[in-house]
C-alpha cells in the first residue's frame, strides 16, 4: 500500500533564515502532488525534510502514520531522483539498476527479473549493456529514475527530475513519468519551477513562494481561482493580464480602467457591488485576465473597447496578440491568423466570468464572481 | 544594417562535421530564429558569422561582403550569450560604456552619454545604471548583456539562448522585449534557441537544424503547417503532431494492423506512408473511432488528452469545458484535411 505522507506545522531555519513556515499538508495514498515555486522559495528544503536529508525545527512528518522526522533517511522506505543523475560512471546501465537491489541482498534470479521488468516499462532495454558515459541526457534520466524504482518504493520523492534537458525531451519524459505512475501509484512528491510540468503531471499542486504555502488545489482549480497575485502570475502560459485598475461607474456597467489606457472595460455593474461588500471600495485594485478571457473582434461592436494589435506571435494553433490601449497593454489568445498584422485597429472585450480582482497592496484576491 | 548570407558552410572538428553546407539568407531587418536541439549546430553556426569560427568550406556574407577571413572585431556583430558576460566589479553604466571605448571605432564622451542613456531607457533599466551588476537580478543581468549589444549599433545581433537561464515567467517578458526591441531597431536579429516557443513567437522567419544541416526554413506558419519532414513536425508544436505509420485502402488512412482506421482525402494507394495529424485537428466526441483516455492534463487553458486507440498513442486538446474521465472510452475523428502525409522510408513529406 503506497502511504500517506503528512507534514504538520513544519519549520525550518538556516541559521536566522526562515526557511520553511509552518507548512502543513496531507499528501493522499498514491496521490501525485507537485510543489510548484521559483528557485529559494523552500520547496526542495521540504523536500529533502521528507526525504530525511534535511532536519526540520520543529512540526512533525508522518509516512503511512508513523513519526518519521527522527529517524534515518534509509528508514523511511521511500525513493528519491535529483535533477543531477548520480550513475556510476564505470558500471553498465544494468550493474546501475540492479545495484540497490544487490544492497539489500536479493537473490541473483529475482535482480534480474526486477531489472529487465523496470528497464521494460521505462523503454532502456536496449541500453542495459551500456555505460552511463554513451547515454544520451534524456536515457540518463531514465535510468536514474529506473534506479529509483527497482526497489518499488510505495513513495517517490522527485527534484526537478527532467529540468536539465530540451524542452521536446522534457516534454516526452513527462508523459513517461504520469504512465509511470499511473501504473505503479507510488505516493509521489515532485518539485519543479516549471508550472507547465505541474499543470501536466499533478493531481494536486502546492504552489509555495518564500517558505509559505499559497495554495493547494487541482491545476484546473489554481488556474481558475488562484488565491493571490503571486498564484495567479506564476500559473498559466502567458502569464495572467495584471494591471492596476479604477473602477467607475460607466453608464449604468462597471468601468475599469487600466493605468494608462485610455477608456474603461465594460463589466456587469454587480461588480462594483461586490467590491464594496469586501470593503474594498477605494482601495488600490489590480485587474487580472488571462489572454484566453480577452475578446478580440476586429469591428466596433457594442461594449468593446477599442485598442491597436502591436506583436504578433504565431504559435501554430494559435496566436498570443499583444495589444496596446494608450500606455497599458494586454496579451489576447486568438485563433491563428485572426489579426492580420500588427498596427491593426482591434476591439477588445473581457469575459466577465474570467476576470479577477486583487487587493494591490496584499496581493490577496478578491474573490469577485460575476 | 545588413544582411547575412551564408553559402554552402561546412565546419568539421577533426573527422566529425559539425555544419554540412548550409546555405542561408537572412534579409535586412529579420528576426531569423535558428531552431535545433543541443548539438545540432545552432551555435556553430553563429560563431561562424560572428568571426569566433572559420568554415571548413563555404563562405560567409554580410551585406554582400565577403567576411569570411575577417575577424570578429572587423565585422561589426555584437553577441549576447547565454550566460551574461558582464564585469562584476562594474557600474550597469561602466558595462553599457564599454563598448563605445573600444579604440577601433572611438566615439566622443558626449556621444557615449547620450547613447548609453537612450539604451537604458529602452531597455528600462535607468534606475540600475549605478549600481555594480553582482547585485542585479537574472532578468536585469540579461538585460544589461543586451544592452551592452545595442548600445554600439551593430549591423547584425547574434543571440545564443539570451533567454534560456532565466525563469519561465522572466523569459515571456523578455521574449516580448526583445521582439519589440528588434521592430524598434530595424536590426537583422539572429537568434539561437531549443525553444519552439521562442522560435514561433519571436521569429520573422525560422530555420530548423538537424545534426548540421538545414533542413527546412520558413516563417513559424509554414513551418507548423507544412514541415518538409518527420523531424520539423516534432519539432514545432507542442504537445507534438502525432505520427502514425500505415497506409491507404479505400480511401481511408489503415494504421496498424487495420485496428486504426480514419477517411483520408487525396492520398496514394497502397504505399506505406506516415500519417500527422495535430493535437487540436482531433476531435473528441460526436462520430469517430472508439479511443481510450488514458490521461487527462488540465492546463487550465485547455486539456492534453492522452488517448490509445488501436494500438496507437495519441495526444488531443480538448476545450477546458469538456469532461474527459481516465479510462473512459470517447468517439475521435479528424480533420480529414489537416492530415499531413509523409513517405514512410524517407519521412519527407508527400506533395499535397
Amino acid at each position: 500500500m503506497s502511504p500517506r505522507i503528512e507534514l504538520n506545522n513544519i519549520d525550518k531555519y538556516f541559521g536566522a533564515f526562515h526557511v520553511i513556515k509552518n507548512v502543513s499538508l496531507s499528501v493522499e495514498e498514491t496521490e501525485f502532488v507537485v510543489f510548484l515555486g521559483q528557485s529559494g522559495c523552500g520547496k526542495t528544503t521540504t523536500l529533502r525534510a521528507i526525504a530525511g536529508l534535511e532536519t526540520i525545527d520543529s512540526g512533525e512528518i508522518r509516512i503511512a502514520g508513523r513519526a518519521v522526522q527522527d529517524t534515518r533517511p534509509e528508514e523511511r522506505d521511500i525513493a528519491f531522483v535529483f535533477q543531477s543523475f548520480a550513475l556510476y560512471p564505470h558500471l553498465t546501465v544494468y550493474e546501475n539498476m540492479a545495484f540497490p537491489l544487490r544492497a539489500v541482498g536479493l537473490r541473483r534470479d529475482e535482480v534480474d527479473r526486477t531489472v529487465r521488468r523496470v528497464a521494460d516499462v521505462l523503454q532502456t532495454t536496449h541500453l542495459l549493456r551500456r555505460r552511463p558515459s554513451a547515454l544520451s541526457g534524456g536515457d540518463l534520466q531514465r535510468v536514474a529514475i529506473g534506479r529509483a524504482l527497482v526497489r518499488q518504493p510505495k513513495a517517490m520523492l522527485m527534484d526537478e527530475p527532467i529540468g536539465s534537458l530540451d524542452a521536446k525531451l522534457r516534454e516526452e519524459m513527462r508523459v513517461e513519468l504520469k504512465r509511470l505512475h499511473n501504473e505503479q501509484g507510488s505516493t509521489t512528491i515532485y518539485v519543479t519551477h516549471d508550472q507547465i510540468e505541474a499543470m501536466a503531471l499533478a493531481d494536486r499542486i502546492v504552489v509555495m513562494h518564500e517558505g509559505v504555502l499559497q495554495q493547494v488545489g487541482t491545476p484546473g482549480e489554481v488556474y481558475a481561482s488562484p488565491v493571490n497575485l503571486f498564484v495567479a502570475q506564476f500559473v498559466g502560459s502567458p502569464v495572467m493580464n495584471v494591471a492596476e485598475v479604477a473602477l467607475g461607474e460607466a453608464g449604468g456597467a462597471a468601468g475599469v480602467t487600466a493605468a494608462g489606457a485610455p477608456a474603461p472595460f465594460l463589466l456587469p455593474s454587480a461588480l462594483l457591488g461586490q467590491v464594496a461588500a469586501k470593503g474594498a471600495a477605494g482601495k488600490p485594485l489590480s485587474l487580472g485576465v488571462r489572454p484566453e478571457a480577452v475578446e478580440v473582434a476586429l469591428d466596433a461592436r457594442d461594449g468593446f473597447t477599442q485598442a491597436e494589435a502591436h506583436i504578433i506571435e504565431p504559435l501554430g494553433s494559435h496566436d498570443i496578440v499583444d495589444v496596446r490601449l494608450g500606455q497599458a497593454t494586454l496579451r489576447a489568445r486568438t485563433r491563428s491568423g485572426f489579426v492580420p498584422r500588427p498596427g491593426t485597429p482591434v476591439w477588445l472585450r473581457l469575459d466577465p466570468g474570467r476576470i479577477h480582482l486583487f487587493d494591490s497592496a496584499s496581493g490577496a484576491s478578491l474573490g469577485v464572481r460575476l | 544594417m545588413a544582411r547575412i548570407e551564408l553559402t554552402g558552410v561546412t565546419k568539421r572538428f577533426g573527422e566529425v562535421a559539425a555544419l554540412s553546407d548550409i546555405s542561408l539568407d537572412v534579409a535586412d531587418g529579420q528576426f531569423f530564429v535558428l531552431l535545433g536541439e543541443t548539438g545540432a549546430g545552432k551555435t556553430t553556426t553563429l560563431r561562424l558569422i560572428a568571426g569566433l569560427d572559420r568554415p571548413s568550406e563555404g563562405r560567409v556574407l554580410i551585406d554582400g561582403q565577403d567576411v569570411t577571413n575577417w575577424g570578429a572585431a572587423e565585422r561589426d556583430v555584437a553577441i549576447v550569450l547565454q550566460q551574461y558576460s558582464l564585469y562584476p566589479r562594474y557600474t550597469v553604466r561602466q558595462n553599457l560604456e564599454f563598448p563605445l571605448r573600444s579604440p577601433i571605432r572611438p566615439t566622443s564622451a558626449a556621444e557615449i552619454a547620450e547613447r548609453v542613456t537612450r539604451v537604458a531607457r529602452t531597455l528600462r533599466i535607468e534606475h540600475l545604471l549605478d549600481r555594480k551588476t553582482d547585485r542585479l537580478s537574472g532578468g536585469e543581468m540579461q538585460r544589461v548583456s543586451i544592452g551592452r549589444a545595442i548600445v554600439r549599433t551593430p549591423k547584425v545581433f547574434l543571440m545564443d539562448e539570451p533567454l534560456s537561464a532565466l525563469d519561465a515567467k522572466l523569459r515571456e517578458a523578455l521574449r516580448a522585449e526583445l521582439k519589440d526591441l528588434q521592430m524598434t531597431l530595424g536590426a537583422t536579429f539572429l537568434f539561437v534557441t531549443h525553444d519552439q516557443v521562442e522560435a514561433m513567437s519571436m521569429g520573422d522567419r525560422i530555420g530548423v537544424l538537424n545534426k548540421g544541416r538545414l533542413v527546412q526554413v520558413g516563417t513559424p506558419q509554414e513551418i507548423y503547417a507544412n514541415p518538409v519532414n518527420t523531424f520539423v513536425a516534432r519539432a514545432v508544436g507542442s504537445p507534438a503532431m502525432n505520427l502514425m505509420p500505415g497506409e491507404v485502402r479505400d480511401g481511408r488512412a489503415i494504421m496498424g494492423e487495420g485496428a486504426l482506421t480514419l477517411p483520408v482525402e487525396g492520398a496514394p494507394q497502397g504505399r506505406p506512408l506516415i500519417f500527422g495529424i495535430r493535437p487540436e485537428d482531433l476531435q473528441l466526441g460526436g462520430e469517430g473511432v472508439a479511443a481510450r483516455v488514458s490521461d487527462v492534463e488540465n492546463h487550465g487553458v485547455e486539456q492534453i488528452v492522452t488517448l490509445e486507440a488501436g494500438g496507437h498513442r495519441l495526444r488531443a486538446t480538448a476545450p477546458v469545458t469538456q469532461r474527459l474521465a481516465v479510462n473512459e472510452t470517447v468517439p475521435m475523428a479528424w480533420v480529414p484535411d489537416k492530415v499531413v502525409l509523409f513517405d514512410a522510408a524517407t519521412g519527407r513529406r508527400l506533395r499535397a
